[in-house]
């Protein structure tokens, strides 16, 4: 039991995998009708009914600074449950597709990549490797909803990579 | 903690708070013994309370403070203003013990040490009197009440050779209490019998009295020898005030009280009001038994329920509303007689299940007075000024969690009343005002609002420092022209304090602009008018309830919206040439002018524009405003849900409902969307 295991769930977004921990998703949600809420930020696709609650839908997409999301017949919505400012809020992502659940031990996780890489460091828990080859990013969602960085993420990819770009210069 | 414990907690917040509201009446009437005893009765619960579930330090407190009372209660103390001080101050104790979680256990020793020195001191009869002059009778009372004597006096003939003059005695006995005097003259001889200094005559008297018999004997003292003295207790109780007696007791000079008739009468009367007064008594103890068995006596006339019982059941009536709406919305789609009949029964009956569970969660304002009242009072205190606190209409009801979220707003707005707006006894003679300042608070229904209005009568705002505070912040440009609203609606902004000293009382670092956002958070408004050396009255506007609105549902393009109906006014057809060919978004409908907004273009929605819209007249402030939508569905009832925490910034929806088909509309707050489009505007 000292070896700590954790279960995590990835998915694709593009052709990269990503993962975020069983224990924060609530559901699986096949794509339904989106209410969009005018006036608010592109990324936040709106409001869905989900058993009688409101529950807010983020492109998660566009926060990574990637196209919008185009529906397809695998898009899913992952309902996840997430600690804003300390208080838990219900919200759901979209993304193109589900693929697997997978428990890792923590000592395989490896440290997040450094500078230079293309998301923000910040956001990622660790990179595990899977048996065939993959690379899957493990999500630290908490961080990625946490309010300020809901706002500010695009702009501070963008200016990350704009400074990046500058370095390069 | 285990369910006896929080179940007594619960019943010893309630108990505090009886406490409190006996308390400031027993302030106002300091004689009042029903008062007195309902403190005791309450100390005696919450010490009975305490010792079984636990809370032994409370026991042992209430002890001594139930023992206080209980002299109190037997004349043996008096009510003293030190008395309430410590009496208050101990209902924050034990509240502090009640929510002590052991943290606290040194700094709550101390303070109980302190209490204690003081009650000692009282105890002790260290302390001033309230109310009451503070008189010590020569003659102790008899501790037995009041008794009526007959007092039959024949003075000998010689009495006033030995310098008494017998009409002393008369006022002598006087003295002692309520009486009727009766003078025999009969005896006085012809007047070549009669002798200067030798008294004829004699009287007998009818003396309700106190101090007992032997006060009455007293009198006599030094006159036993001189006169006939005849002494009877008559009744138990004062008869003066028997109504049935009183003729009895004229003054007929030369004939004697009918004193069996009056002995028996007063005997009867006595017996009945002895009666009345045990039926009386024991009706109080049933009140007392009533508090110690509070749980199972209340169920006559009402029961106690766990708040989160009362919010899932308004969760499950706001999933039948949800789920009635998608029922009727199936039975209009297929046209069956029988589905459409039980269909409405069903809606009947869900409607009325709705306004019967909505009521139950309302709680009259009262509920937060006596917090306020104690407010007032010690504020007032510790600022030195006089201030009474008056409350109208409190039960009027309201939400349990609209009375949460009004709770922090009012309290600071009656500080900064205290604080800043009632003058000191001194500047109110100055001004030809009161000494003593005055707030009300009234609350009272208006159409689907509450109300509750803060006024007092103190100094009012000052227009000009607002303004220039506000030039001095920032806030606004020195030229800017504004109405005498605006300036006063400066003061709601972030980072405006009119206060010019940060006192511990208002200034806490929380302004107006808090209470503007606490109210905002419970779809309230407010706002404050004021008149210079008038006085200063602040209003605060409340939904009724917050969790169904009756609402018009609206369409643009494929998303619903809901508006309010108690903004809505009227509502026109238009066709969308008008609207293109509006200049300043200036609409021309039946001869009158109307400003408008065209939420297509506002929420920046996309696609193709219906021919022919509607325009929907709302009530913003004293004017009437269009809001352009594609179409109008009808009117709709909606359980309004939050939208979340990711779309707090969207505040021109106010929340969201589900339609019967299961998709979310966004609820307009047409007040919020016609400030903010204004603004965007006007930049």
């Amino acid at each position: 039991m000292d070896q700590e295991i954790d279960s995590f769930i990835s998915f694709k977004l593009g052709e990269e995998y990503f993962a975020i921990s069983v224990s924060q998703v609530l559901n699986i949600l096949q794509l339904v009708q989106i209410t969009k809420v005018p006036t608010a930020p592109d990324y936040m696709k709106g409001v869905i009914n989900l058993r009688g609650t409101v529950l807010p839908i983020i492109d998660i997409r566009m926060k990574f600074g990637m196209d919008p999301i185009q529906y397809q017949r695998d898009t899913v919505i992952l309902v996840l449950n997430v600690v804003i400012e300390n208080e838990k809020v219900d919200a759901g992502i979209l993304v193109d597709s589900v693929k697997e659940v997978f428990e890792i031990k923590k000592e395989e996780i490896m440290p997040p990549p450094g500078i230079g890489s293309k998301y923000k460091s910040k956001f990622i828990e660790g990179i595990y490797k899977m048996s065939d080859e993959r690379f899957v990013m493990l999500l630290d969602i908490d961080k990625i909803f946490s309010s300020d960085e809901v706002v500010m993420l695009k702009e501070t990819i963008d200016s990350e990579e704009s400074s990046n770009a500058k370095e390069i210069e | 903690m285990d369910n006896f414990q929080s179940k007594f907690l619960e019943e010893a917040g309630d108990l505090i708070n009886q406490l409190e509201q006996a308390l400031l009446t027993l302030e106002q009437d300091t004689q009042n013994p029903e008062l007195v005893d309902s403190i005791f009765r309450i100390m005696h619960s919450l010490k009975g309370g305490g010792g079984m579930f636990g809370f032994e330090n409370i026991s042992n407190y209430t002890h001594k403070m139930e023992n206080m009372y209980d002299l109190v209660r037997q004349k043996k103390l008096k009510v003293t203003r030190e008395m309430l001080d410590v009496t208050f101050e101990s209902a924050d104790h034990i509240t502090s013990m009640l929510n002590d979680d052991g943290s606290k256990a040194a700094e709550i020793a101390a303070n109980e040490a302190i209490l204690n020195k003081r009650i000692d001191a009282i105890l002790n009869g260290d302390s001033e009197v309230v109310g009451a002059p503070v008189t010590i009778a020569a003659n102790e009372p008899a501790a037995d009440g009041v008794h009526t004597f007959y007092i039959k006096v024949k003075p000998y003939e010689r009495i006033q050779q030995n310098g008494t003059n017998p009409f002393f005695l008369i006022d002598e006995l006087s003295g002692l209490g309520k009486n009727k005097v009766n003078i025999f003259y009969s005896s006085i001889p012809d007047f070549e019998n009669f002798v200067f200094d030798e008294t004829y005559i004699w009287w007998e008297m009818i003396l309700a009295t106190d101090k007992g018999e032997d006060a009455i004997k007293d009198v006599f003292i030094f006159v036993e020898d001189d006169c006939e003295v005849n002494i009877q207790n008559i009744a138990d109780a004062d008869i003066f005030p028997m109504e049935g007696i009183e003729p009895l007791l004229v003054c007929r000079h030369d004939f004697p009280f009918d004193l069996d008739k009056i002995k028996s009468l007063a005997q009867a009367i006595t017996a009945l009001e002895k009666a009345k007064q045990e039926k009386a008594a024991k009706e109080a103890d049933a009140g007392d038994e009533h508090i110690k068995k509070f749980t199972k006596e209340s169920s006559i006339s009402g029961i106690r329920v766990a708040s989160e019982k009362i919010d899932q059941l308004m969760n499950l009536v706001s999933e039948l509303i949800t789920t009635q709406a998608g029922l009727n919305l199936y039975a209009d789609n297929h046209k069956d007689n029988e589905l459409t009949r039980i269909t409405e029964s069903l809606e009947n009956i869900s409607r009325q299940l709705r306004d019967t569970a909505f009521s139950i969660t309302l709680i009259p304002i009262d509920y937060l007075v006596v917090r306020f009242r104690r407010l007032v009072r010690d504020l007032s205190r510790e600022v030195g000024k006089e201030i009474e606190f008056d409350a109208r209409g409190a039960e009027t009801e309201l939400d349990k969690t609209l009375i949460e979220g009004i709770s922090e707003p009012l309290m600071h707005i009656l500080r900064n009343s205290i604080d800043h707006g009632i003058e000191t006894a001194e500047e109110r003679t100055a001004k030809g005002k009161p000494a003593q300042g005055k707030i009300i608070l009234q609350a009272y229904y208006s159409g689907s609002q509450v109300v509750i209005a803060v006024t007092d009568d103190g100094k009012g705002m000052d227009l000009q420092k607002i303004r220039n505070k506000a030039i001095d912040r920032g806030l606004i440009n020195a030229d800017e022209q504004l109405s005498e609203k605006e300036i006063l609606d400066l003061i709601f902004l972030p980072g405006f304090s009119t206060s010019e000293k940060v006192t511990n009382i208002s200034g806490r670092g929380v302004g107006m602009d808090v209470v503007k956002r606490k109210i905002s958070d419970i779809r309230g408004t407010v706002s404050v008018s004021t008149e210079k050396d008038e006085g200063t009255t602040i209003t605060i506007k409340l939904p009724l309830t917050l969790s169904i609105i009756d609402g018009m549902l609206v369409r643009i393009a494929n998303t619903d919206y809901i508006i309010p109906l108690s903004v809505i006014d009227t509502i026109f057809a238009v066709e969308h040439t008008k609207i293109e060919k509006s200049f300043n978004n200036i609409i021309n409908i039946e001869g009158v002018q109307y400003p408008f907004y065209y939420l297509r273009d506002e929420f920046q929605i996309e696609g193709e524009k219906p021919e022919r819209e509607e325009i929907i007249m709302v009530k913003y402030d004293d004017k009437k405003i269009g809001i352009v939508v594609d179409h109008i569905t009808g009117e709709y009832q909606a359980v309004l849900k939050p939208l979340g925490k990711l779309y707090r910034q969207q505040d021109v929806f106010s929340g969201a409902s589900i339609l019967g088909d299961g998709t979310v509309a966004l609820v307009l707050d047409t007040h919020k969307v016609i400030n903010q489009f204004t603004k965007y505007n006007d930049n």
